[in-house]
């Protein structure tokens, strides 16, 4: 191997290794409980399960890193003042992308410190289970997870953005933004992200005024996207919905390119909106649309900490982990109307939320109001548009901070 | 509706191509050292990060890489035989399935833990073109994959039949005792059979870098179709695995199109295992060629 | 005086596993705990086929889901105990082992693992599409219902430990006395040499039949109790490829066809782990089965038969240090 690939390596696994190290270190500082140069009062505890390794290592780290840069601007503002200015500590679990690890790591964060509220995982299934462990242990948890599932029967659990059936629904009608008569191909993965985001676009489709002409499912992982993209072409239609893990955009969206087909393309959320997205797929990405429960550029206060974020990370802030800035001061303002670190006060404090400004109501509509089934009554998402790059909002009209490039 | 079934026809075509050169690889180191290399899908993904640093740090086109990664990897497959694979053989089932499956997870592990799971793609001017044959797009990427796997698979079956050491190969695959007393050294046969299968399979990964993004499993979902196709092919059948490939990436294209694509992944299951327990012989029957 | 002494130390290792919950507190420490016990369990059930009769199944996910499912099925959608849920899980799994096992037992060596793979496969495939009574890929919680005993769902943590390692006895003694049965020498004798055993009038696929319905049924039982722990099942977490692989591992590693080998490979496995765990922050970044898979190699190439030969041999060594009489070469290495 030649000097610059071997430098190249060694630059990786010194990252990885700080990574690693920083980690550790938040850890170990959350565990000694080290408060953050201040006399007063005793430091809150909030916890933060991601997968920082595996499968959804990437965005997992992406979240990690966005959590400490909303704990540290809240502690830069004063902390809790209600609680003599006590600052949020926060301390982070590796949820491994993997299933039993979230049902120990979750269990292990709650008995192991004193915590007042948690936000995570990313992934469906694994904010399920860590819901279920936060709801039997009565410690509150936020979460941009979009699984309907999430809302039901459950009194610890609070989801600030929109729902996985809201998704389909401003899908289809992003569509006819695109076309006046839309004629969809949905493409979806097996599992639960493609099975639960398709169903919602099959059971709405109708009332949109959109026609669902190919309805796929295929098992994630493809050899090859042609066979797909040839049944694509042979169906007619004019918008296609790919519902995918990034492996399968690559191909997909290559594939269409390959064959030269004349089709919108709106790749819902989650892997189609993240920067590595664009990394993999250069200028093919250029006016593609997808949707988003938080885009960064919203608002103001949205553009702010995207520009902090994005001078010290180098990418721009992504969907889940703007939104869990949110979530942080969501939890610091309950902090604040509850005057107590105890998890209980913090749950009817958080069940009570009703802003329009500032962090906390940072998202799409700018109010977050939780109703008795622990969703936002205000919550909505965004359409999306890859431009120049980066990711402009361009639905709805009320939302919109650019206009949308017909392609 | 013909376009259609000529353009699934082609994209099943291309695509077999790349599982020739996987099974192939698989069937030759059954057929000649009878073991089944589980690993055979991580050599595949080594090729495509090979080729990946390189073209990414060195900007060698990824088809250029064919050049370093089959030599390199017919090292790797000379060290793993003589060091490894000899080690296992007449010890029974379980060191011989196990090794190699270890060996998968190993390398899928260091993979991960050297280079993350992110995905690694490889931007070429080939990339996304295509030529077209009447209304039919054949990808350039593709195509270039699939001609340079047929003149592999083609030098393969000259080597075997024409030369020297490619028939003591087949002579040690079909009866290693009465090789032996011909003065045919089976260790230094194995370990060629291993290193060519291992240089088709970096080959392998070479020709997907520039349509196919590169991560530490990739090589599972290849060499799910070539054991299939392998077994379909007759175990130890060269000429088979390189049919049976070409059928199967034909037969998954129509079948996607003209049935389903979630359903696909079951019947090629089904007929795995409806073949295994009542053809294993395969479709060409007989031994190794 | 030697069989006593074994006893005794037996007896002694009783007593520090069930005191074990009341002296440690720590949640984490009995997670791992729980874990053990689990795995070894499942490993346990893999041994029988694996071990004994040398049957390398890599899809005992297979069973372990089916009884996952059955038992959430029986509680969500008709109120039934987990308890209850847990035998009728493992009722069908061992149903289920009959057609697969007529499938598969046609077939030696690394095809019997491939067709295994490919059954395993199979079934998390059908149970993706499932979605009207089985949840489909996006699975489903467990209800939640406090602590309920009766319905499998403790509050304390201890209690699962405590099924976890009734579980794990009620495998053992099954091992032991299959080992000291007909069907146990029937078996040994199918798994030397299948063609030979046959010849002197032992019916290998009989043989094969029944071992491989015991294993089914206790891996079935591990699915319950595992989806009733983690609170939660999906068809990617219930068949996971995983599971059969950590189920084949803990036996080869610890050593295989033998009773506690299955044992001895996952504590040293999941030791391997928490360690690795406390170094390097995680074991998912592809740390834990770098390790996993290289201890699996040197096992393979220096004990094939297993770790736990080591230790005995060692234990032997250290007991008759004082003896001055020659000794045998061990057979191994």
């Amino acid at each position: 191997m030649s000097a610059s690939s071997r430098q190249a390596l060694t630059l990786q696994r010194g990252r990885r290794d700080f990574l690693v190290r920083s980690t550790s270190a938040v850890l170990a500082a959350g565990a000694l409980g080290i408060p953050r140069a201040s006399r007063a009062a005793e430091p809150v505890n909030i916890g933060a399960l991601y997968p920082t390794t595996g499968s959804f290592a990437q965005i997992g780290q992406g979240c990690v890193n966005a959590a400490k840069l909303a704990v540290q601007m809240v502690n830069d503002a004063g902390g809790i003042k209600s609680q003599g200015g006590a600052k949020l500590n926060l301390i982070v679990s590796d949820v491994q992308s993997d299933t039993t690890v979230t049902r120990t790591e979750t269990d292990r964060l709650i008995s192991g410190n004193k915590l007042s509220a948690i936000h995570g995982c990313f992934a469906s299934a694994l904010t399920l289970i860590a819901s279920e462990v936060a709801e039997r242990a009565k410690v509150p948890l936020l979460t941009g997870s979009s699984s309907d599932q999430l809302n039901k029967g459950r009194h610890y659990t609070f989801t600030p953005f929109a729902r996985a059936s809201q998704f389909a629904q401003a899908q289809l009608q992003m569509a006819k933004l695109v076309s006046e008569l839309p004629k969809v191909a949905v493409l979806f993965e097996n599992t639960a992200f493609g099975t639960s985001t398709s169903n919602g676009l099959r059971e709405q489709a109708a009332g949109e005024g959109a026609e669902i002409v190919l309805f796929e499912p295929y098992s994630a992982g493809l050899t090859d996207a042609s066979p797909l993209i040839n049944k694509v072409k042979s169906s007619g239609a004019n918008m296609l919905f790919p519902v995918s893990y990034l492996n399968d955009l690559i191909l997909i969206i290559r594939g269409i390119k390959q064959v030269d087909l004349k089709i919108a393309v709106n790749g819902g959320s989650g892997g189609f909106v993240i920067p590595d997205f664009y990394k993999n797929v250069g200028d093919l990405a250029e006016g593609l649309l997808g949707v988003a429960h938080w885009n960064h550029d919203i608002n103001t206060d949205a553009q702010r900490v995207n520009a902090v974020f994005q001078k010290q990370y180098g990418e721009f802030l992504f969907e889940y982990a703007g939104g869990l800035v949110a979530q942080t001061f969501m939890i610091a303002d309950a902090l604040e109307r509850a005057g107590s670190a105890d998890p209980e006060k913090v749950r009817d404090a958080i069940a009570a939320l009703d802003v329009s400004q500032g962090y906390a109501a940072m998202c799409p509509g700018g109010r977050v109001k939780f109703g008795p089934d622990g969703k936002n009554i205000y919550a909505h998402p965004v359409g999306v548009q890859w431009q120049h790059a980066d990711l402009a909002t361009v639905f709805p009209k009320e939302d919109a901070r650019a206009s949308l490039i017909k392609i | 509706m013909l376009v259609t079934v000529a353009q699934a026809v082609v994209n099943g075509l291309l695509i077999g191509g790349i599982y020739a050169l996987v099974s192939i690889g698989v069937t030759l180191i059954f057929g000649v050292v009878k073991i089944v290399n589980f690993a055979q899908g991580e050599f595949v993904m080594i090729g495509m990060y090979i080729s990946y640093f390189l073209a990414t740090y060195l900007g060698i086109d990824p088809l250029a890489s064919l050049i370093v990664a089959m030599p390199l990897l017919f090292v790797v497959g000379v060290l793993l035989q003589h060091f490894l694979i000899r080690r296992v053989l007449g010890l029974g089932d379980m060191p011989q399935i196990f090794l190699t499956f270890a060996l998968s997870l190993l390398l899928i592990n260091v993979t991960l833990l050297l280079f993350t799971a992110n995905y690694r793609t490889v931007q070429t001017s080939y990339t996304e073109t295509s030529i077209h044959l009447g209304e039919v797009y054949v990808p350039v990427a593709k195509l270039i994959a699939f001609i340079v796997a047929m003149v592999l698979s083609g030098a393969l079956w000259v080597f075997l039949h024409a030369t020297d050491l490619g028939k003591a190969m087949r002579a040690a695959a079909q009866n290693p005792d009465v090789a032996m007393l011909m003065g045919i050294n089976p260790d230094r046969v194995f370990c060629v059979a291993v290193g060519v299968s291992l240089a088709l399979a970096g080959a392998a990964g070479c020709l997907l870098m520039p349509f196919y993004p590169a991560y530490p499993l990739v090589g599972q979902v290849f060499v799910l179709m070539a054991f299939v196709a392998v077994v379909f092919g007759t175990l130890g059948n060269v000429t088979g695995a390189l049919i049976a490939s070409l059928m199967m990436g034909v037969a998954e294209s129509l079948g996607v199109q003209f049935v389903g694509a979630d359903s696909g992944l079951i019947v090629v299951f089904m007929m795995l295992l409806l073949t295994l327990a009542f053809r294993p012989s395969g479709l060409f029957g007989g031994w190794t060629r | 005086m030697r069989l006593r002494r074994g006893t005794l130390w037996l007896g002694g290792l009783i007593v520090i596993v069930l005191a074990l919950p009341l002296i440690v507190t720590s949640h984490f420490a009995i997670d791992i705990f729980i874990r053990v016990l689990l795995f070894a369990f499942i490993g346990v059930a893999w041994n029988l086929m694996g071990g004994y009769a040398k049957q390398l199944s890599l899809g005992h996910a297979a069973y372990f889901g089916l009884g996952a499912y059955t038992s959430t099925i029986l509680l969500i959608r008709f109120d039934v105990s987990p308890w209850i849920g847990m035998l009728a899980g493992g009722i069908v799994a061992t149903l289920a082992s009959l057609p697969i096992g007529a499938l598969c037992f046609r077939l030696r060596g690394p095809y019997f693992a491939i067709s295994t793979i490919a059954t395993a496969q199979v079934l998390m495939l059908l149970f993706l599409k499932f979605r009207d009574f089985a949840w489909g890929a996006e699975g489903t919680t467990m209800p939640n219902l406090g602590n309920a005993p009766l319905m499998m769902q403790f509050d304390a943590k201890s209690a699962y430990y405590y099924i976890a390692l009734g579980m794990l006895a009620l495998g053992l003694v099954i091992t032991y006395a299959i080992e000291r049965s007909w069907m146990g020498y029937y078996l040994v004798a199918v798994g030397e040499d299948e063609d030979a055993a046959e010849a002197i009038g032992v019916n290998a696929m009989r043989i094969k039949r029944q071992i491989y319905m015991i294993s089914a049924f206790l891996t079935g039982m591990a699915g319950t109790f595992y989806v009733q722990y983690i609170y939660f099942i999906d068809p990617q977490t219930a068949f996971s490829f995983n599971i059969s692989v950590e189920a084949a591992l803990v036996s080869i590693v610890g050593g295989i066809g033998t009773l506690w080998g299955p044992v001895v490979g996952t504590v040293l496995l999941e030791a391997t782990s928490a360690l690795l765990q406390s170094w390097f922050g995680s074991s998912h970044g592809g740390v834990q089965l770098t390790v996993y898979s290289l201890i699996l190699i040197t096992v393979i190439l220096w004990r094939p038969s297993g770790l736990l030969g080591v230790f005995t041999d060692a234990y032997e060594r250290v007991v008759h240090a004082g003896r001055a009489h020659a000794r045998e070469p061990t057979l191994d290495g």
